[in-house]
């Protein structure tokens, strides 16, 4: 690594150590009560995946340069040279962590790994050492935002085919709009992902609550976080700003994507509309009573996986439980509850880099697959793209043998019409 | 389209949910030499809005896109 390089990503380095930042960096007692708390320890058992380790590989660049005894007796504290090798175990840490914050949960001093991978990710960014799926993925969701005029017409073409599955869902009146587009003064702008998947069920129940809404030009998952770019991140993050601004709504509706709805609830800042869950708007339609749901549709039992980023991280845990309670009679919980739920391990862009991932995913997520076993279920049911696809993975891997569903493709399923 | 065209590759995505159909194509627009056409399949209504923006971002060149039903089907030249 020539001097400028380290020179420029030091720079970076020195841009997140805020109050916070600083305060994981230094606390860390090598207590140990992290280690069983990683999904990737506790299935693979090696040393390196111990969170309290993959801290440490950022720690020591952080005493190295950071810290005047570190910098002058390098020895003492294992102060480490940012160089081409500590790029490789920077990208090691990074990438087999999915930053669920199980560990952060456990740690007494509440440090938490996935920030201080942050920066592991971001000096990746800075090298061009970073996976460049993600970024590809990121700079062609920023394209989109620059470029709206150029595909909004065929855009809306597409959008219009996928109606009549919205209408085999649930009937509307003659008239009406299956997916409502580029509506001003919609009530909610519903912001999906780019499959049909994403886009007709949860059409489908919108209908049949009667809410004034509209559908986003844009997908909700922003690469830019998986890849740890915060300034790629907040791009993708601004389109969907500036749209639910422009159309005037009072709600921004994130479909089920874990990371698309932690960043817009946590780093949109204050806006005039509030950020929901699309879970969060199901069970709220559930208890005013402007959808019913035949309960008698399920039969077994169901279990829910809660993803990381939106449960742990995103505090929408009673939520999904109250739709399910509305869906069957069978419901039962993993162990451990859902503060200290096994993350499924496809989060952090593990899931979006496919197959070059699927063996260690496998590997490092038993944990989860025998969590799932143990509740004999034969139905899982989660509310994240990425985690649907790894339970999936797992289902597939470990031969479960059960049924992994969307909870937003459970509720347009058993929707009652009146 | 073939005969007014040359295709250099065709690629079946069909079926295959977002991000897939990107990635896929970003992979497959470098197995042809720079300036080939190659003609891509897609189910994904993402993609109409995908394909034109990473083409943009990676400075390839989308000649054409014809919709039949459900399936999209772009035809993209190598640029760079």
């Amino acid at each position: 690594m020539d001097p400028k390089t380290r020179e420029d990503l030091l720079k970076l380095f020195q841009g997140k150590l805020n109050e916070a930042m600083t305060f994981y960096l230094e606390t860390c007692t090598r207590c140990g009560v992290c280690i069983e708390a990683c999904h990737v320890y506790a299935s693979m058992g090696k040393v390196r995946y111990i969170a309290a380790y993959r801290q440490e590989i950022v720690r020591r660049i952080y005493k190295k340069y950071f810290k005047a005894r570190g910098n002058v007796w390098p020895s003492v504290g294992d102060a480490k040279e940012l160089n081409d090798m500590a790029l490789e175990e920077l990208y090691e840490a990074a990438y087999s962590c999915t930053g669920c914050r199980r560990c952060m949960v456990y740690c007494p001093f509440g440090i938490d790994t996935q920030m201080i991978m942050s920066i592991a990710k971001l000096l990746l960014v800075g090298a061009h050492s970073e996976p460049e799926i993600l970024t590809l993925l990121a700079d062609t969701s920023i394209e989109k935002g620059k470029s709206l005029d150029i595909f909004k017409e065929s855009f809306l073409t597409g959008i219009k085919k996928l109606e009549k599955d919205v209408v085999k869902k649930w009937k509307m009146e003659a008239g009406g709009t299956p997916i409502p587009m580029d509506v001003q003064g919609a009530d909610l702008l519903f912001v999906a992902l780019a499959g049909a998947h994403s886009i007709i069920p949860t059409a489908a129940i919108f209908n049949a609550a009667g809410e004034n809404w509209t559908l986003s030009f844009f997908e909700a998952v922003n690469f830019g976080a998986f890849v740890g770019d915060p300034g790629r991140t907040q791009l993708i993050l601004d389109r969907i700003v500036k749209e639910a601004k422009r159309l005037k709504v009072k709600e921004v509706c994130i479909c089920e994507c874990g990371t698309a709805f932690r960043v817009m609830k946590q780093l949109a800042g204050k806006q005039p509309f509030k950020v929901s869950s699309v879970t969060e708007v199901h069970a709220r339609y559930i208890k005013e009573g402007r959808i019913q749901l035949d309960r008698s549709l399920l039969n077994g039992v169901v279990t829910y996986h809660d993803p990381c980023q939106i449960a742990r991280n995103g505090d929408v845990i009673d939520a999904p439980r109250y739709i399910l309670k509305h869906l069957t009679n069978h419901f039962r919980e993993m162990s451990p509850d859902p503060k200290y739920n096994w993350c499924c391990g496809g989060g952090g862009g593990l899931v979006a880099l496919g197959e070059e991932t699927l063996d260690f995913r496998m590997k490092s997520s038993k944990v989860k697959a025998d969590q799932i076993k143990r509740t004999e279920a034969t139905t899982v049911v989660t509310a994240c793209e990425n985690c649907h696809t790894q339970l999936c993975n797992l289902n597939d891997h470990y031969q479960m043998g059960v049924d992994v569903k969307f909870l937003s493709s459970m509720v347009a399923d058993a929707l009652v019409q009146k | 389209m073939s005969e007014e065209m040359k295709i250099a590759k065709v690629m079946d995505l069909k079926g295959l949910p977002c991000p897939m159909p990107i990635l896929k194509v970003n992979k497959g627009i470098k197995e042809v030499e720079i300036g080939q056409v190659i003609e891509v399949w897609s189910t994904d209504p993402g993609s109409l809005s995908d394909f034109p923006s990473w083409a943009r971002t990676r400075g390839h060149q989308i000649l054409k896109t014809d919709q039949n039903g459900d399936v999209t089907r772009f035809y993209v030249q190598r640029i760079v």
